[in-house]
């Protein structure tokens, strides 16, 4: 029971991971329908920036804040130079676009940081022992960062009129501009919603599964699945699909074979898009606007 | 809307399959000169590298390619090699089969090279060899696993065989009246065979392996595979991997409040270990080489002077401390040139010159190579060190 219970622990904070990562990719699916495949990136990106800034004496607090507001603003960057330039952006368009850009923000991570992983030292906190259960602080600062930063989002987009325009001007793109949303601006809070969230995911992990270039892709598309689970819109569902991806990716490298770990998600991604294309929860009509 | 759904997800999804393909085969390296006009004897001697610089090996190819580079200029300051020039051509492999495979190729069809030093890890490494024993291109890897060069012609190497040092750590384990070692071991190359080693080895020292865990090089998360060690109830554990997962699980196997003590391998015979396992690094005990202890050696050691240099060297030039790869990479380098001064670069004769390698002083140990033994080192060449407040200290001599 102990073990199992640790592996609960293990998939939790890993699926929080993935669930900030989902949230950032919902974000800007909902608004422009574009599939960002540089979401993971953004995630490594503010994670060795964040390690560069403490490695020169910044204080962690203020190196956190930075990161997350660069790369923020480097998502904007993105949305402007590239996303807001192609007239006709179809779903396949915006993947392959932002592949590219995640090959080049991959490329520009290995030459200014290097091949090898680095690590951000671990927030305030002390670790907890309940029963046989260890649980490292820095666990609690990620799943915290999910209620928080995920909940947020989520509540943004949903209760807010500023989130509900911006849904609307996906859905209805011409009747919302006659309302007065202007596309471009949503496009750009999007984006920059987007920006935050992947940061807030790379600086929070970091101190337990380190910062390489190449992590990005990975940790981005095990995110595109839980999203999937959400039917690319509903961050509720999507956030619960991460945390049961990474609970389920733990007890298969616990009770299976750790070599499996890493299939688990693209296994369960094919199941849903065959079996419920719409997302786990979602009944087909249900979408809301 | 379903439809509209539907429509947008199987194109999103196929793109995603599309974009999981490019996590196996990033950027490609397309290096490689002109065609070669044959191993000649003049013009320059043309030594090439193939290294895990990218990828889970990047702990061990980036020190040893800056040793390689530092090297070469050294010698070519010095006038190279009877007023030959050397040229160094270095490739990363990314840490796969596939590339070493690649690069292995490139070397030897475009870049025509007499000598070829690689790969950092046993996996790539075991890609090399079939390629450069049909090439009859002598070769010497910076890896551990014994058999990368058994029963080969061509192949040599200059990391302590992955046998002896399981020797140390299990001499160690019997001295201490331990009877059950579990093990977690790195799921590549680097780790095949290793239960077998232990299996066999135990049996005369009254020791049984009782679990046997394994992780990929590029995991992050070892909660799974130690709920199990910590299910296994050993009298020690023993992690076989390289940095940073070996670090990493280290961290994870202290945080579950295990508290066996641990042995780990050679491969975490460098800093990024401590910056990987973080205090839960203290009192691992882990055969290795005498670089990383070089401040505590008698000054009667033979390797002492060749060692001290070398720090001194790198630290100059690369502003941090070297690893026991950059050691390895160093004795590579050492034993290869040391050959070509011999014996010229025409293929036969620089293999039989490394061959007949002996008592040449390196960093990770005294080598003398012999035809069944293309590995060079005794169980001599490894001290066991601790892990003390985030640095190895030598533990018995």
């Amino acid at each position: 029971m102990t073990d199992f219970l640790q592996l609960t622990v293990a998939g939790l904070s890993q699926g929080s991971v993935y669930a900030l990562l989902a949230v950032g990719l919902i974000a800007t699916y909902t608004v422009r329908h574009v599939v960002n495949i540089a979401q993971g990136d953004y995630a490594t990106l503010a994670g060795l920036g964040s390690i560069s800034l403490v490695t020169a004496g910044v204080p962690l607090p203020v190196a956190i804040l930075i990161a997350l507001v660069s790369v923020t603003l480097a998502s904007v960057l993105i949305e402007r130079l590239v996303i807001s330039r192609v007239k006709n952006l179809t779903t396949l368009v915006s993947i392959i676009l932002t592949l590219g850009v995640s090959t080049l923000l991959q490329a520009i991570m290995l030459l200014v940081w290097g091949a090898e992983a680095k690590r951000l030292p671990a927030f305030p906190g002390s670790d907890l022992n309940l029963g046989g259960v260890s649980i490292r602080s820095q666990e609690l600062w990620m799943l915290g960062a999910l209620v928080v930063v995920g909940g947020g989002v989520l509540l943004f987009y949903e209760k807010t009129r500023w989130g509900k325009a911006l849904r609307a001007s996906a859905e209805q793109p011409v009747a919302a501009r006659i309302v007065g949303i202007s596309p471009a601006a949503a496009s750009i809070i999007a984006f920059a919603i987007a920006g935050f969230v992947g940061a807030a995911a790379g600086v929070v992990s970091s101190p337990i599964y380190l910062s390489i270039w190449s992590g990005g892709l990975l940790l981005g598309l095990k995110g595109f699945v839980a999203a999937v689970l959400g039917g690319l819109v509903s961050f509720r569902a999507a956030i619960v699909g991460a945390l049961l991806l990474g609970i389920i990716e733990s007890y298969v490298a616990g009770y299976v074979a750790s070599g499996w770990k890493d299939a688990v998600a693209f296994f369960i991604l094919i199941i849903v898009l065959i079996i419920r294309p719409a997302g786990l929860v979602l009944r087909p009509n249900a979408v809301r606007v | 809307m379903h439809r509209a759904q539907r429509r947008l997800l199987i194109p999103a999804a196929t793109a995603a399959a599309i974009a999981l393909a490019f996590t196996g085969c990033s950027t490609s390296n397309f290096g490689g000169d002109s065609g070669g006009d044959g191993a000649s004897e003049e013009g320059p001697i043309k030594i090439g590298a193939v290294l895990d610089i990218t990828g889970v090996g990047a702990n061990l190819g980036v020190p040893e390619q800056n040793t390689l580079n530092m090297l070469a200029e050294q010698l070519n300051e010095a006038g190279g090699i009877d007023g030959r020039e050397v040229e160094l051509i270095i490739k990363d492999n990314q840490s796969t089969e596939d590339g070493a495979a690649k690069a292995t190729t490139q070397l030897i069809e475009n870049d025509d090279v007499d000598l070829i030093i690689g790969s950092s890890r046993t996996g790539p490494s075991l890609a090399m060899r079939p390629l450069v024993e049909a090439a009859q291109v002598p070769t010497i890897s910076v890896a551990a696993n014994a058999a990368i060069v058994e029963g080969s012609d061509w192949v040599f190497k200059t990391a302590q065989n992955d046998l002896v040092v399981l020797e140390r750590i299990l001499d160690d384990a019997e001295a201490k009246g331990y009877t059950k070692v579990a093990l977690v071991r790195d799921a590549t190359g680097f780790g095949e065979g290793i239960a077998d080693i232990i299996t066999e080895l135990g049996s005369e020292r009254g020791i049984t392996l009782t679990a046997t865990e394994s992780f990929e090089p590029s995991a992050t998360d070892f909660t799974a595979q130690m709920t199990n060690i910590r299910a296994a109830d050993a009298d020690a554990v023993i992690i076989w991997g390289i940095t940073p997962s070996a670090g990493l699980a280290q961290a994870a196997y202290v945080q579950l409040g295990v508290d066996k003590p641990v042995y780990q391998s050679h491969g975490v015979a460098n800093d990024a270990f401590f910056e990987a396992a973080g205090p839960a690094a203290d009192g691992v005990i882990a055969p290795m080489g005498r670089l990383l202890v070089a401040d505590q050696l008698s000054d009667d050691d033979p390797q002492k002077a060749v060692i001290d240099q070398f720090i001194a060297d790198y630290t100059e030039s690369f502003d941090s401390a070297p690893s026991s790869f950059a050691g390895h990479a160093y004795d590579a380098w050492l034993v290869g040139t040391k050959a070509i001064e011999e014996a010229g670069t025409d293929p036969e004769a620089l293999r039989d010159a490394i061959e007949a390698t002996s008592d040449v002083v390196g960093i990770s140990g005294i080598f003398t190579m012999t035809p069944e033994n293309h590995s060079g080192l005794t169980a001599d060449a490894l001290i066991m060190a601790l892990a003390e407040g985030g640095r190895w200290t030598l533990y018995e001599e």
